[in-house]
């Protein structure tokens, strides 16, 4: 390739050599301590915060009555599986978010904590659990199949290398992802918009994409958090229509809600918590007529 | 579908056909009988740049990493490639080896700024990579048994044997290298990858939920981003036959790149295209055209801020030490010396 | 000199100098704190404070000044407290004026477009400082070079050691008059953020300007007051700095003391007054460790080495609080 007039000698000499092996292989572990350390730093930070919060749940509930309560609230195994399973409770029914969550990913044994530390939620999402926000939190700019296929991402298998070459491999991949998308926006009844961007939407519809995309992952369990906010009456009704075909494909879904024609219209079981601790838990007619739910939440008027 | 995604968009075609247009001018120019503008060399300046500024595209635009110091992974190719092909040094590994192996060494610079550094929020980080230039900056200033210090490495083979007239062929071939780094780019805008880092710049959490690492996925930006700078740098080096000085690598040109970035639209290679076409359509060819003017007015020095890095100088010396034995560092090279009294080392006093 | 008084001199040389990076890093931090804005042309106005001190100067006939026989006068500390305030207020002005005509209607717009906004400011700016080099007057060489570095006359007496003239350690009226202006300029300035309506204002409106809004404050106001204040003291910085080096330039001043006091800010934690503080003495101390112990060269590279491993570390500077992000 060199086509200058003379033609260098080439001192490769064992001597340079081993000086760009030795730089190299500084550079290699340099990189891989960096990457340890951040590893270790944020892994010693999942445990902490984990401990703490098991911590303070256990001292929470030995301070309300005396007696100990197991830090895991409620029996997660293959009786709730497939059942909408609603918490409704007051401010601190997200903070059992991660004790679900942890259940869930349950290989690990430990409460793993959402949005409380650096690393968690992707580990908990790659285990199996989605989730939507209260507050939405969609990707705006993108549009609404995009969006949808961000939620696939665990389950695709491209690489950086497949990506920049775009080899047949990535290219089937993503053909079959789109179409994956357009099915799933069909499902939840925006198929039409697929192309827009996704804040144009109106807000009940973007809530539909953020279940969307949840969905995406093929989740085991997903998490919506207050899906009712804000929704208008027909609005509310198209939900609870959606949620229930989401528990009919045969995804266990748990529900935080407090709009109580969503809460007692679709559950199969309901928990209810008062400040952090479960004080009931059965069907919705049972919890209607439990003298203590009625005192705590639901209050006379609600009855009738 | 495929298609659409893998093959390139119509701005796109259209920017580097009409870029690859421009140089046909000097052939035109003189042929009419008109002074010729010289501007195959600006506009190799321009794919030179357009590279800088894609890779700056995928970190800033794409990923939503604010990154203030690009200009030192471009230095860091530049000198990567000049080493590699310097007649000085043993290995003189020619043109292509090179300028993998430098994108190669940028990408490997960028990730080991990048793995510690990119969980920081947006301002900390900007602050984080305008710092790191200036490492880089200094460093390759301060070693000078390596890089030359501010001689620079020269001079380094011409590619493909080409010498300074036959400006237009040179144009060429780096055109054919931009247009593949675009076809590169394109792919992973529309791949799981570019989705990923749509993803984390419009909402880290939203996407941490949805099972993507955004760590991971910023450290391949960067790299990825880190890489094209340091093509930018080789093919720079390999331009002008000379790493230039380390101050050509400077702040200016992070600025430069940001600004070709924004000018053509954050976020769109077209953009980039055309964002690097007129940015140094100004600086490489308006302004050299305008300076004999502006110099009359005593303005010149605004062509200097945005000019080309070679152009760019630094002015000598500070006027009166105040240390006894001045420094050597502080008469040649101005720019270290801010806190100048700190110059004087404690054991000499000032003189009485 | 012995190792111990090596070392001690070096303090003192940080301190100093660190003071001063800390006043210019209070006006970056306070400005990120109320609009999140790296102000970059903050460290230009920086210049642009000495170059109205030196042509003061000028004006006010150099020679009187420069004469040695008069450097211990009362007058001349009159004059450096002079000053002092004009450059202050020249500055804080200036950084007002900016704020209204080119940061205010960008407000709403992208953190980016406000940073390349900052970023063209700073460069209107260095060359307004090259253009004011080339005035025809004495103290600029009469412009026959106009982007040199000035001189800056002596103002204060820099040869008697105040520790003695047998003392190897050297502390001079120019350290002692840096600490007797930045100290009661900092302590002003925590009172007045602590005590004052204007400062409970700028705390309410860094913590959340809509609802700060909301109760009534009028968040412009404060913004301009803010801009104001951080001018204020980069202008009194300059003229430290000025008597300090004796020498300003807008190469130097502008980017590189810029960017130490930018460094400082956010070592101490952006947004943090005590952080900017603490950051500023921090850079004076390693830069002058540094090139004591290391080599004058390598300073920038150990610096920014330092703010990226804290960074690592803490990564929100020091006195930074970390922010969580509640779903």
């Amino acid at each position: 390739m060199l086509v200058s007039g003379h033609v260098p000698s080439r001192q490769l000499t064992a001597g340079v050599i081993a000086g760009f092996l030795g730089v190299g292989l500084a550079t290699a572990i340099l990189l891989t301590i960096a990457l340890r350390i951040n590893d270790v730093w944020s892994a010693s930070i999942v445990e902490l915060v984990a401990a703490q919060q098991l911590a303070m749940q256990q001292a929470r509930a030995a301070a309300a009555d005396g007696a100990a309560v197991a830090p895991i609230p409620f029996d997660w195994t293959e009786s709730a599986r497939r059942f909408i399973t609603t918490l409704l409770g007051g401010g601190l029914a997200w903070s059992w978010l991660p004790m679900i969550a942890g259940f869930a990913v349950g290989a690990s044994g430990r409460a793993v904590i959402w949005s409380r530390t650096r690393r968690t939620p992707d580990v908990v999402a790659s285990a199996g659990v989605a989730r939507t926000f209260q507050n939405i939190r969609l990707f705006p700019e993108l549009s609404l199949v995009e969006n949808v296929t961000v939620g696939m991402d665990r389950r695709l298998s491209t690489g950086f290398i497949g990506s920049l070459l775009a080899l047949p491999s990535a290219l089937r991949e993503r053909a079959q992802a789109r179409a994956e998308a357009l099915k799933l926006l069909q499902f939840v009844g925006l198929g039409e918009k697929a192309e827009d961007a996704a804040g144009n939407l109106p807000y009940g519809h973007q809530r539909r994409l953020e279940i969307a995309r949840a969905l995406a992952s093929r989740p085991d369990v997903i998490l919506l958090d207050e899906p009712a906010a804000g929704m208008n009456p027909t609005e509310t009704v198209d939900l609870m229509r959606l949620i229930r075909a989401i528990r009919d494909n045969g995804t266990t879904v748990v529900l935080i809600e407090h709009h109580m024609r969503v809460v007692m219209g679709i559950s199969d079981r309901i928990h209810v918590l008062q400040y952090g601790e479960k004080i009931a838990e059965g069907t919705p007619t049972e919890i209607r007529n439990d003298p203590k739910c009625i005192e705590a939440y639901l209050g006379k008027e609600e009855l009738g | 579908m495929a298609a659409r995604f893998a093959s390139f968009a119509r701005g796109q075609l259209i920017a580097l056909g009409a870029l690859a247009l421009v140089p046909l001018l000097d052939l035109a120019l003189p042929a009419a009988g008109m002074e010729s503008l010289q501007l195959a060399g600006a506009s190799r300046s321009v794919v030179v740049f357009a590279i800088l500024a894609i890779g700056l595209n995928i970190v800033i635009g794409w990923t939503g990493l604010l990154n203030l110091g690009i200009a030192a992974f471009q230095a860091i190719g530049a000198y990567a490639f000049a080493i590699l092909t310097w007649e000085n040094y043993p290995f003189q590994i020619g043109f292509w080896p090179a300028l993998v192996a430098a994108a190669l060494i940028g990408a490997l610079a960028g990730a080991l700024l990048g793995a510690p550094t990119l969980r920081l929020r947006g301002d900390y980080l900007a602050i984080v990579t305008l710092g790191f230039g200036e490492i880089v900056q200094e460093t390759l200033k301060n070693v000078e048994v390596v890089t030359q210090g501010t001689k620079g490495i020269n001079p380094l083979p011409a590619p493909f044997g080409l010498t300074s007239d036959r400006a237009i062929l040179w144009f060429y071939a780096y055109l054919a290298i931009l247009v593949v780094v675009v076809y590169l780019c394109r792919n992973l805008e529309f791949s799981r990858m570019g989705r990923q880092w749509f993803a984390v710049r419009e909402d880290e959490l939203a996407a941490r939920c949805m099972g993507i690492e955004p760590d991971k996925a910023k450290l391949k930006a960067f790299a990825a981003g880190s890489a094209l700078a340091a093509v930018s740098g080789a093919l720079y080096a390999a331009a002008l036959g000379s790493t230039a000085e380390p101050a050509s690598y400077g702040f200016e040109i992070s600025i430069l790149a940001l600004c070709i970035v924004i000018v053509g639209g954050i976020g769109s290679i077209t953009g980039v295209l055309v964002g690097a076409m007129v940015m140094l359509g100004i600086t490489d060819v308006l302004l050299p055209l305008a300076s004999d003017k502006l110099q009359d007015a005593g303005i010149g020095s605004t062509a200097n801020v945005f000019s080309s890095p070679n152009n760019y100088k630094y002015l000598p010396a500070p006027g009166r030490p105040r240390c006894s034995t001045p420094s050597p560092v502080s008469t040649s090279r101005p720019r270290d010396a801010c806190w100048s009294r700190a110059m004087c080392p404690a054991g000499s006093s000032p003189p009485a | 000199m012995t190792e111990t008084e090596v070392f001690f001199q070096q303090v003192i040389i940080g301190l100093s100098n660190g003071m001063i990076i800390a006043l210019v890093a209070l006006g970056y931090t306070m400005v990120y704190g109320i609009v999140e804005l790296i102000n970059f042309a903050h460290g230009d106005v920086f210049t642009l404070g000495g170059f109205l001190a030196l042509t003061i100067i000028g004006a006010l006939g150099a020679a009187a000044i420069i004469d040695p026989s008069t450097l211990g006068d009362s007058s001349n500390w009159m004059l450096l407290v002079g000053l002092v305030l004009a450059s202050g207020v020249f500055c804080g002005a200036l950084n007002m004026s900016i704020d209204r005509v080119v940061y205010k209607p960008l407000r709403r717009a992208s953190k980016l477009t406000q940073l390349v906004a900052a970023i063209g400011v700073s460069f209107i700016l260095v060359n307004i400082a090259q253009f004011w080099g080339g005035l025809p007057m004495e103290v600029f060489n009469d412009g026959v070079s106009a982007t040199a570095p000035k001189d800056f006359p002596d103002v204060l007496d820099w040869q008697t050691n105040l520790l003695g003239e047998d003392s190897a350690i050297a502390l001079r009226v120019e350290d002692v008059a840096i600490f007797a202006i930045t100290i009661p300029l900092m302590v002003g300035l925590t009172l007045f953020v602590k005590k004052t309506r204007l400062g409970r204002g700028m705390r309410a409106t860094a913590q959340n300007p809509v609802a700060a809004r909301l109760m009534g404050i009028d968040t412009d106001r404060v913004i301009s007051a803010t801009f104001a204040i951080g001018g204020f003291l980069a202008g009194a910085a300059s003229v430290m700095y000025a008597v300090f080096n004796n020498s300003i330039t807008y190469q130097q001043m502008g980017f590189r003391a810029g960017m130490d006091a930018f460094t400082a800010a956010v070592l101490g934690g952006i947004g943090s007054l005590p952080g900017a503080m603490l950051g500023g003495v921090l850079i004076g101390l390693i830069r002058a460790m540094s090139d004591q112990y290391i080599e004058t060269r390598w300073t920038n590279v150990v610096v920014f080495g330092v703010l990226i491993l804290i960074l690592v570390f803490r990564p929100s500077g020091l006195l930074g609080l970390k922010q969580r992000e509640k779903v």
